[in-house]
């Protein structure tokens, strides 16, 4: 009966870490009613004499009456049974929920057929937990399938997983773990003398308390530390298992960044019904360009994903200008543009900073980062939701005829990094890109032919309905000739790779639509577009998907990508690399084009080295650490001081108090019961030179029992330190000082408490080693007191929750009438 | 202790006849002061006294002694298997020349009561004491007569395994105060014994120091020692750590909660206090509770008796400290 509940438990916690993927609670009651269903499943058929191996199969069976019962109930014969209708009604929800997690990114909203699937998959964990918890009785084995759904937001977010959930989840399996342990116990069937007195307040002890306590202890005490170790620890890989301490991805003080999966979110984000503003932004030439966020670099078969951008402290761009952009080489003309760029308040947790490329300063509040590679700015602790920033872009004009004059080899760095392609890529694949480019003589030409394969020869059509961006998903979509800028961007660079030109995934904003004198830009102006590397022009922007009404509708192919036979005038076909598009697909192209060519003072500028501030060198962060290292191991002494400190202040008071009478006016309203502030003076004095003894003892290590009485403590240490009679009768009198404001009716006289103190102390260290000395000064042991309150309380509190109890044990209730009597009896097995 | 207080009149007179009571018992029982001081405590908390012990250790000498030394009615009933309840409480008898019944006090009718081995009476001799003990009163053929004031049982009893004796029933246990042992005597004690005892009894030569007024006044002084709350707190933490002990089957009752804070008043008084510090009950728990306490099984298969649980039980239950919030008793479970 409990092994079973503790696994419904167990699942249910770590079901719990999933709700980052959903919007909505509507999944995870549905899922909680999947393992209350296999859960009563289980209890029935372990309790009664069914045969073992009926478990299993019975949970799965009611599991799905309960899926269809919920998410099919019309179908079902008297809302019970599942009939063929309820049956098939079942799987196309299911085929849907399937479509509507590739269609969606997280956090996914809860429809039935996604809450569906989740019920189902928990209900599915619940089960197989059960078979091994339950049935085969690994409980530690169980943890596998509990993983499993626990690496699920994992892997799907790279947000760290929350450690509020973590707790929960693991707690989960500490009683799943805890309640295998009981049943374990419970069948060594050993005798047990069980003691029950029923006296008032009565508690009944065995051998098993301690035990199952233990094993609490230690899952909690492992439980946090692995909270507390990874926040304490500093952090050098990116990837920290919880969102918070200094590995945090986004809460302050954090170093390192959380990648999200942009090309996830590009479908969701393009099928919104609502179309939102998420920029504005002006320029000096009033001409859209792309706005690009991410750059993906890796194509692993999968799909296309970014590796970790490196943000050093040097490279921030409020300090330094931007890093130069690759490959671009002096003698291409280069135009001056300055953007201003507006994100609304509306964006959440956008860590990467839309900018046009190439940027070459930018002028944005906060801790952002430049990547010195493909020159994405991003920020670990602020985000761009709310900031205006302005950016001074170079942007690179390349002529048709310098492109096609290039040298063609690349930079090995680059073409290590930006030509790798998976080994199980489709041979189709690279046929047909060969194919296409067969009558070509330099990688510009074929870029050029390959775009406008997709933009018109090759008779693509722009579709949402298709997903994916790995090698099966390019086959089809080769294939069918149906997609949407995501296939289009990635089967593009995946084919430039193939011919051997240094490709990559932008992902970000096309311009935008002129509106009131800004360009706005849009939720379903989110875009990708392939980004092809030429040595001598660096990184420039494609776009092989269709644009206007029915593509990408402010999609703009760049004029140096045009076909010659189609733009004519190669000489004003400048434009910006990848992002900084000057795109001129309308009719004002040209006319923008003739405008922004000329003015290219800054050439050498923009390409030359870049002074970087190195930030502080390694031998001074080296002190400096020791400093703070030093100064957090003196804590605990100036601590100690400072309470030193109060305590002589409160006797400087007293004693001013007394030399008033103080004393007098103190029995007075003592008498009175009334708290007078003479009287409440002397108190906190005479309280505080007690706290000082006993902290001082502390700090020496010569000790002190709860249960040791101010007298008693008083004799012990004049026999133990052989105090001399000034000291024995300095001591004598703190103790009885403090004696009888404890105890007596009247305080009594009190001597100069400071001056008893001083000769106390400095009896006793007088009587210790030196090392103990200079130990209770600089690492005083009675300021670690406190702390260690604080967890034994916090230990109590654990002991608390083990001995609550939702109902009252029956064997615990005592039969009327029968009081003081106690007995004993022998128990077999387990009481519990 | 050279601790200086502002002690009372009542204190100082309280004191100096406490301290001549006490010579003069010492002067008949060698080396015992802590005995003598406890047997003191008890007089003065209005509690009763069992002595348990071997025989020829001095109980009833102690007994006697005490009862000597203050100028009052002292009864003494050695305690016998055909001992029978009217012979301690008194019987009604028909006089004949009045023509009527009357009452013929017994040996509880004095302020001193000395039951000699009284674990060897019968149970329901030793039952008749009970009502005595607890009501100062008796009650024969319907009638209630008072005890005198002060009333004190002194009760002697040889260990339970010795042959002939009944162990005495739990609830009459419970209304003693306290128990003591004798002990046997140091060996210079015992030569000193051999030297006075050797010629006569020195307790034919042992005067009244103090008159029963003169007691009366002192049990008053005891009942004005001030009892603060946290001390209050403390020996109800100190008893409720015997219910909860797991190696005790029965626990001290509320009335040796009693027991022990009056006590702890006398011993208070005792030294020229006004006030109950923590330390009387520390010293009083032992003799005051462990006699009420029956230990587990295990603690008897480990030979551990009450007194050591106690003992350590008084180890272990936190002093009150100067915060009166942190007076929860939590510590008590621990």
């Amino acid at each position: 009966m409990r092994l079973p509940i503790a696994a419904g438990l167990a699942t249910a916690a770590a079901s719990i870490t999933l709700y980052p993927l959903f919007r909505g609670g509507t999944w995870f009651w549905t899922g909680m009613g999947a393992i209350i269903v296999v859960v009563v499943a289980s209890v029935l058929t372990t309790r009664n004499t069914m045969p073992r191996w009926l478990g299993p199969p019975a949970e799965l069976f009611v599991l799905w009456v309960y899926l269809t019962m919920v998410f099919v109930l019309d179908d079902n014969w008297a809302w019970i049974l599942p009939t063929k209708d309820s049956v098939v009604s079942l799987a196309r929800l299911l085929g849907e929920g399937f479509d509507d997690i590739q269609r969606y990114a997280a956090p996914v909203p809860a429809n039935p057929s996604i809450s569906l699937l989740t019920a189902g998959g928990i209900g599915l964990i619940a089960v197989l937990v059960d078979l091994l918890a339950v049935r085969l009785r690994r409980a530690a084995l169980a943890g596998l399938p509990l993983l499993a759904l626990f690496t699920v937001p994992a892997a799907v977010l790279s947000d760290p997983i929350s450690w509020p959930a973590f707790i929960i989840g693991a707690l989960g399996y500490v009683g799943l773990l805890t309640a295998d342990g009981r049943e374990r116990l419970s069948h060594w069937g050993r005798a047990v003398l069980v003691r029950r007195s029923r006296g008032a307040g009565a508690r009944i002890q065995t051998d098993t308390a301690p035990l199952s306590l233990a094993g609490k202890r230690i899952g909690f005490a492992a439980i946090a530390l692995a909270i507390a170790l990874p926040a304490l620890l500093p952090t050098l890989e990116p990837s920290p298992l919880f969102g918070f301490g200094v590995g945090s991805g986004t809460g302050r003080g954090g170093n390192t960044i959380t990648i999200p999966n942009p090309i996830a979110s590009l479908r969701g984000q393009l099928n919104q019904p609502q179309n939102a503003t998420v920029l504005t932004y002006t320029n000096n030439d009033n001409v859209p360009r792309y706005l690009r966020m991410y750059s993906l670099d890796t194509f692993d078969g999968e799909q296309w994903t970014m590796s970790q951008p490196k943000g050093r402290p040097e490279d921030r761009v409020s300090e330094a200008p931007m890093p130069p952009p690759p490959g671009l080489s002096l003698d291409v003309p280069v135009k001056n543009v300055a953007t201003q760029i507006r994100v609304s308040d509306d964006v959440e947790g956008l860590s990467f900073l839309p900018l046009p490329y190439p940027s070459a300063s930018v002028r944005v509040e906060g801790d952002w980062r430049a990547d010195e590679s493909t020159l994405m700015v991003f920020s670990t602790r602020d985000t761009a939701g709310g900031q205006s920033y302005s950016i001074a872009g170079r942007e690179p004009q390349p002529t048709t005829d310098d492109l096609r004059t290039l040298p063609g080899t690349p930079d090995v760095e680059i073409a290590t990094r930006y030509l790798a392609l998976p080994p199980d890529l489709p041979p189709q694949i690279r046929g047909m890109a060969a194919r296409l480019v067969k009558d070509t003589d330099t990688p510009y030409e074929a870029a050029v032919k390959l775009q406008s394969w997709f933009t018109s020869g090759g008779g693509f059509v722009y579709s949402l309905r298709t997903q994916g961006n790995g090698n099966e998903a390019l086959l089809d979509f080769l294939n069918n000739r149906a997609g949407y800028c995501e296939q289009f961007a990635a089967a593009m660079a995946v084919m430039a790779r193939v011919l051997g030109i240094p490709a990559r995934v932008g992902i970000g904003y096309t311009g935008g639509s002129f509106i009131d004198g800004s360009w706005q830009v849009r939720t379903h102006d989110l875009h990708a577009w392939p980004e092809l590397y030429f040595e001598g022009a660096g990184w420039l922007r494609f776009e092989p998907t269709p644009a206007g009404g029915l593509g990408q509708a402010t999609a703009r192919i760049p004029d140096y990508s045009r076909p010659p036979v189609t733009t004519g005038t190669p000489g004003d076909t400048p434009t910006a690399g990848p992002t900084g598009g000057t795109d001129a697909n309308d009719p004002a192209g040209g006319l923008a084009g003739a405008r922004r060519d000329p003015r290219d003072p800054d050439t050498g500028l923009a390409a030359g080295p870049v002074i970087v501030d190195t930030g502080v060198p390694v031998p001074a962060k080296i002190g400096l650490g020791f400093v703070a290292l030093l100064l957090v191991g003196l804590l605990p002494a100036a601590w100690r001081a400072l309470v030193r400190y109060r305590r002589r202040r409160a006797w400087a008071q007293a004693d001013g108090a007394a030399g008033e009478g103080g004393a007098a006016a103190a029995r007075e309203g003592r008498l009175r019961g009334q708290a007078r502030a003479p009287e409440t003076v002397l108190g906190h004095a005479v309280h505080a030179s007690w706290q000082e003894l006993i902290d001082t003892l502390y700090d020496l290590r010569l000790g002190h029992e709860a249960s040791e009485t101010p007298r008693a403590l008083a004799r012990r240490l004049v026999e133990q330190c052989e105090l001399d009679g000034a000291s024995a009768s300095s001591i004598t009198r703190i103790a009885s000082a403090e004696e009888r404001m404890r105890y007596a009716r009247t305080p009594g006289r009190v001597g100069s408490l400071s001056e008893d103190m001083r000769t106390v102390r400095d009896a006793l260290r007088a009587r210790v080693p030196r090392s103990r000395r200079l130990r209770a000064t600089l690492l005083p042991p009675s300021t670690l007191r406190r702390l260690r309150g604080v967890g034994e309380k916090m230990l109590d509190g654990f002991d608390r929750l083990e001995t609550l109890r939702l109902w009252p044990r029956r064997r615990d209730l005592p039969p009327p009438g029968r009081e003081q009597a106690a007995e004993e009896r022998p128990l077999a097995g387990s009481r519990r | 202790m050279g601790i200086t207080h502002d002690v009372g009149q009542e204190l100082d007179g309280l004191v100096a006849t406490a301290h001549r009571i006490r010579e003069a018992i010492e002067s008949v029982i060698e080396g015992k002061s802590d005995v003598v001081r406890l047997t003191l405590t008890v007089l003065l908390a209005e509690g009763h006294l069992l002595i348990e012990d071997v025989p020829g250790v001095g109980k009833t000498m102690l007994a006697k002694a005490l009862a000597r030394s203050i100028d009052c009615p002292v009864r003494r009933v050695q305690f016998t298997p055909d001992l029978l309840p009217s012979d301690i409480t008194g019987v009604s008898a028909f006089n004949q020349q009045s023509r009527e019944f009357e009452f013929k006090p017994g040996p509880v009718f004095a302020n001193i009561v000395v039951g000699d081995e009284i674990n060897r009476a019968s149970p329901k001799t030793q039952s008749a004491l009970l009502e005595c003990m607890e009501e100062h009163q008796v009650t024969v053929d319907g009638t209630t007569y008072r005890l005198e004031t002060p009333f004190m049982v002194i009760a002697t009893q040889n260990p339970i395994e010795m042959e002939g004796t009944y162990p005495l029933p739990e609830a009459q246990r419970d209304r003693f105060t306290a128990r003591i042992a004798m002990g046997y005597p140091e060996p210079a004690a015992e030569l000193e014994m051999l030297d006075v005892h050797g010629a006569s009894s020195p307790l034919d030569k042992l005067e009244p120091v103090a008159t029963t007024a003169e007691v009366k006044a002192l049990i008053d002084a005891v009942r004005a020692v001030y009892v603060s709350q946290p001390i209050k707190k403390y020996a109800i933490d100190l008893v409720t750590s015997t219910r909860q002990s797991p190696d005790l089957r029965l626990g001290a009752s509320p009335r040796a909660t009693l027991h022990l804070v009056r006590a702890a008043r006398a011993q208070a008084a005792l030294a020229g206090r006004d006030y109950v510090i923590p330390d009387d009950l520390q010293e009083l728990a032992v003799p005051v509770l462990a006699h009420r306490l029956l230990p587990s099984l295990e603690a008897q298969g480990q030979r551990r008796r009450p007194e050591h649980v106690m003992a350590e039980l008084v180890r272990r239950v936190p002093v009150p400290d100067s915060r009166e919030r942190g007076f929860d008793g939590a510590g008590s479970e621990r």
